[in-house]
């Protein structure tokens, strides 16, 4: 066990504190960035919101006036036939008629409509009389479609009363062709009608967005235009109506749709775009936001880290520093006592079970005797090699040593088998030699030596002062002996022992 | 040293975060242009829909084209093209008359020429006597769709009701018109169109002679307009036809009409529902005094030809969208033998091999080009107002107006005006 890592509990605070601190500062700024990011997109979000339903609003609003252009044209090119007296007085079902005159005359009323349509594309231009007699141009289609009973099925189109005309669209089911009819007399209908198609160049918008689908939808919910050619004909579906229930004019938007809705007579335009693939971009945005946030955040707390090693390195130096001044004893490098007894006491409480430590005690021999002949001096310098002994016999990454006052040292060393006891009787028997092997000077008068006990944690005590208290009675037996030896403590019995 | 790097480094960045966020960025966004071209035609409901659908299948293959259609039916389109002629506003891609080369491009520069655009347009599939449709003064001006004739269709069901044979000749018709008179029934009806043309049969027939020289100039005099206007009469007042005015579609289909003469283009247009109602539609021989002689009289043309405007500012394309209307097995799926079997060998070979080349359409296109006798049709027979003004002298005969010698000498009077060299 390092000394750096034994008996340090300032060092550990501040690094305790600067841990906290970094993980603090990184929160805050964790934090204070994705507030600012979530305000930011939650502000942007309303903004994009507001603007697309705006957007949405003018474009639905410019369909409607592009189909009420085109409609009011086609009503307009109506209204043109009443310009002919006798286009609209003429009764081909007046059984009075002259057949010659009644031909001249519808040749006439054929030639003025044709001339008041002439460039445009229109399927029917015509009049039907209520005996299904016609003038003009009426298409084989539409003559098949409604039959014997044309005239009764026109004048049934007929809505609005002030300006006796109306319009149709599905007529039978037959969704190609949108019509518009006006009475002219009560035996005659004009009808004018077109193909759907020809709506394309209303709906068609160089704004509109490419998911958008605009629809022109009957009363009855029934799908009279649509870019998608195949609803042509279907209901609505109902997410939508149920979305634009009761609503003439509006804009909504939700997680699914943004629909627009415009009323034009009995007739609704219905614009909808998927919300997701609308604001995709805008989500996807969202991603590149927190994730750019993530990593300003994650530069921020690198930043942080390297900004606080380099503030407190050197108050952590000067704090290691005099910590280790504090521990260590300065004359002979190992702990001093109330380290040493921490770092032991360290050890029993963080012990496992089954671990076992050898507590070693050391008293050197004529100490006294050195300080009286040989001068104070020389006895610091004994101390100080007594020091490096115990380090060199000691590791200094698994063991501990320290000075318990004058000439008496401990160390502490785990056992991990029962083959450690062989270990602890040749470092016993190791220090012993280091003594012998320096200090047997010329003619012995000063020899020095070290007397030593030890006891077994937990076996002879299971603190610090029972365990000192047994390895004592160890040195106090090997002093016994004669000195210059070492007894491991065994109960209060006869200790085994070498030298 | 490495203070030096990194602070000016820190600086470069962070002036160039500020720089990027000061900066008013231009957005510009980019529409796709499309080439516009026009394209007009004339047509029932049918040919309207399934040339439209024609065109959004060119689109489709051609996304950066987008083709603006203006379509009518035949009554006033011919205005509305004399209009757009003459105002410059024609379409880039024009369906037109045969007549219409005379009248706009009598010197061959009135449309565009269309052998410029050769690498747009595959001409391998006409040969020399078709193109020759559409040359003026040696200039290739259009391309011919199909060969057209009218001809006679019988409602065969209702013949044999009556124990009547397919009428070969003129005066099998009045013997039908005998039988099935009293029940309202018609052996025959036509347009306005065809009857004129029906009556010129009858008239070359009788009176041996072409009403046109080879120049477009009438040479009926008044006595061969009075055998025209006197057949017309007859058939009206012998109730073999009703008047022309009285023509109605819905009277083919619920039997009043047992036969109509028409287009062969026309085919399908009038007797679709009745083929569909199970009634047995077949194609009788051109109307002769004897079977032998029929096609005398009777005259084929270009059923429409497709044109590019001189003036058109893409002619690429416009050639491109040509090329897909007469060549492609796509336009030859929509069309089918609509305006009859067409030239184009593309066409008619992918019809082929699709067993499309069967049905009343095509056996009326068989019997034009297997007969011999039948004439290559004056472009001036399908002036608007020689035909009106046949049918309205012809109206004065049956309203008791004129006389046929009167109403032959108002008609003879009028086209001297107009026609006569």
């Amino acid at each position: 066990m390092s000394k750096r890592t034994i008996g340090k509990p300032s060092i550990k605070t501040i690094r305790r504190l600067k841990f906290y601190m970094i993980i603090g500062y990184v929160l805050i700024l964790i934090a204070a960035i994705m507030s600012v990011s979530f305000l930011y997109m939650k502000k942007t979000d309303e903004v994009i919101i507001n603007k697309v339903t705006e957007m949405s609003s003018s474009l639905s609003t410019q369909m409607k006036l592009n189909l009420e252009g085109y409609l009011s044209r086609i009503e307009t090119i109506g209204a043109l036939a009443f310009g002919d007296e006798t286009t609209y007085s003429y009764d081909a079902t007046d059984p009075s008629n002259d057949e010659y005159e009644a031909i001249s005359t519808e040749k006439r009323i054929t030639d003025k409509l044709s001339s008041l349509c002439i460039m445009d594309n229109l399927v029917d231009y015509g009049i039907i009389y209520s005996n299904n007699r016609s003038v003009g141009k009426i298409s084989n289609s539409t003559t098949t479609l409604f039959g014997e009973n044309m005239f009764k099925e026109l004048s049934s189109m007929i809505t609005r009363h002030r300006t006796n005309d109306g319009w149709a669209a599905g007529c039978k089911g037959d969704y190609r062709r949108i019509y518009y009819v006006k009475r002219v007399h009560s035996n005659a209908i004009l009808i004018i009608s077109f193909y759907v198609k020809e709506l394309e160049s209303v709906f068609d918008s160089s704004e509109i967005n490419g998911n958008m689908t605009v629809r022109l939808v009957d009363d009855q919910n029934n799908i009279i235009y649509s870019f998608e050619r195949d609803e042509i004909g279907t209901e609505i579906d109902t997410a939508i109506t149920e979305r634009t229930k009761d609503k003439n004019s509006a804009v909504m938007m939700d997680d699914k749709y943004l629909i627009s809705i415009e009323k034009n007579g009995k007739w609704h335009i219905v614009t909808t775009i998927d919300t997701a693939s609308l604001l995709h971009e805008k989500n996807n945005m969202h991603i590149y936001i927190y994730l750019t946030a993530a990593i300003a955040a994650l530069l921020s707390a690198l930043i942080a880290v390297r900004f606080s090693f380099r503030i407190t390195a050197p108050v952590t130096d000067v704090v290691m520093h005099l910590d280790t001044k504090a521990s260590i004893d300065q004359l002979t490098g190992v702990f001093n006592k109330l380290t040493f007894e921490d770092a032991v006491n360290q050890h029993f409480e963080n012990r496992k079970d089954s671990e076992k430590y050898a507590f070693i005690l050391l008293d050197l021999d004529n100490f006294k005797g050195v300080n009286d002949n040989l001068g104070h001096a020389y006895g610091d310098r004994v101390l100080a090699k007594t020091g490096s002994i115990l380090r060199f016999v000691f590791s200094d990454d698994t063991d501990i040593s320290g000075r318990l006052g004058g000439d008496e040292f401990g160390a502490l060393m785990r056992l991990d088998d029962e083959s450690s006891f062989d270990v602890l009787n040749q470092k016993c028997a190791d220090l012993c030699d280091a003594f012998s092997t320096h200090y047997t000077g010329d003619d012995g008068k000063y020899k020095i030596s070290a007397s030593i006990g030890a006891a077994i944690f937990p076996d002879h005590g299971n603190n610090f002062a029972d365990i000192y208290s047994s390895a004592d009675k160890a040195l106090y037996y090997s002093k016994g002996k004669g000195k210059d030896t070492y007894t491991i403590y065994d109960g209060g019995h006869n200790k085994e022992d070498k030298q | 040293m490495k203070k030096f790097i990194r602070i000016p480094l820190a600086m470069a960045l962070a002036g160039a975060m500020l720089c990027s966020c000061g900066e008013k960025q231009q957005v510009v966004h980019t529409k796709t242009e499309k080439t516009e071209i026009t394209f007009s035609w004339w047509g029932n409901d049918y040919r309207n829909e399934y040339t439209m659908s024609a065109i959004e299948k060119f689109e489709e293959l051609h996304p950066d084209i987008h083709v603006k259609c203006s379509y009518s039916e035949w009554t006033g389109f011919e205005e509305r093209n004399r209009i757009r002629m003459l105002s410059g506003t024609e379409e880039d891609v024009m369906q037109i008359n045969i007549g219409w080369l005379d009248e706009y491009s009598s010197d061959g520069n009135g449309y565009f020429d269309l052998e410029m655009l050769k690498d747009h347009i595959d001409l391998s599939g006409f040969d020399d006597n078709m193109l020759d449709y559409g040359r003026k003064n040696g200039v290739l001006n259009a391309l011919p769709i199909a060969m057209n004739a009218e001809t006679v269709y019988i409602n065969k069901s209702i013949y044999d009701k009556y124990g009547l044979d397919v009428p070969d000749t003129w005066d099998d018709l009045y013997k039908a018109a005998e039988k099935m008179r009293a029940d309202g029934v018609y052996p025959l009806a036509g347009s306005k169109k065809s009857m004129w043309l029906y009556s010129i049969a009858y008239a070359e027939q009788t009176c041996q002679k072409s009403i046109m020289d080879y120049n477009g100039h009438i040479r009926f005099n008044v006595n061969e307009l009075m055998v025209m206007i006197d057949f017309y009469v007859g058939l009206v007042v012998g109730n073999v036809v009703p008047k022309v005015e009285d023509f109605n579609k819905l009277n083919i289909d619920n039997g009043v009409y047992a036969g109509t003469v028409g287009w062969i283009s026309d085919a399908m247009n009038y007797y679709g529902k009745a083929i569909d109602n199970g009634s047995e539609i077949t194609v009788a021989p051109y109307t002769a005094w004897m079977p032998e002689k029929a096609g005398s009289g009777w005259f084929a043309k270009p059923a429409t030809l497709y044109a590019i405007s001189r003036n058109t500012e893409h002619p690429q394309e416009a050639a491109m969208l040509m090329d897909f209307l007469l060549n492609s097995s796509d336009m030859a799926d929509y069309q089918g033998l609509d305006k009859g079997v067409p030239i184009s060998t593309h066409a008619r070979n992918y019809l082929d091999s699709k067993g499309m080349l069967k049905g009343l359409q095509y056996d009326a296109a068989v019997q034009m080009e297997n007969n011999y006798i039948i004439s290559r049709m004056d472009p001036q027979l399908e002036n608007e107002e020689m035909i009106e003004s046949f049918i309205e002298a012809s109206n004065l005969v049956i309203y008791d107006k004129n006389t046929v010698a009167e109403a032959a000498l108002r008609l003879f009077k009028i086209y001297n005006n107009m026609y006569y060299g």
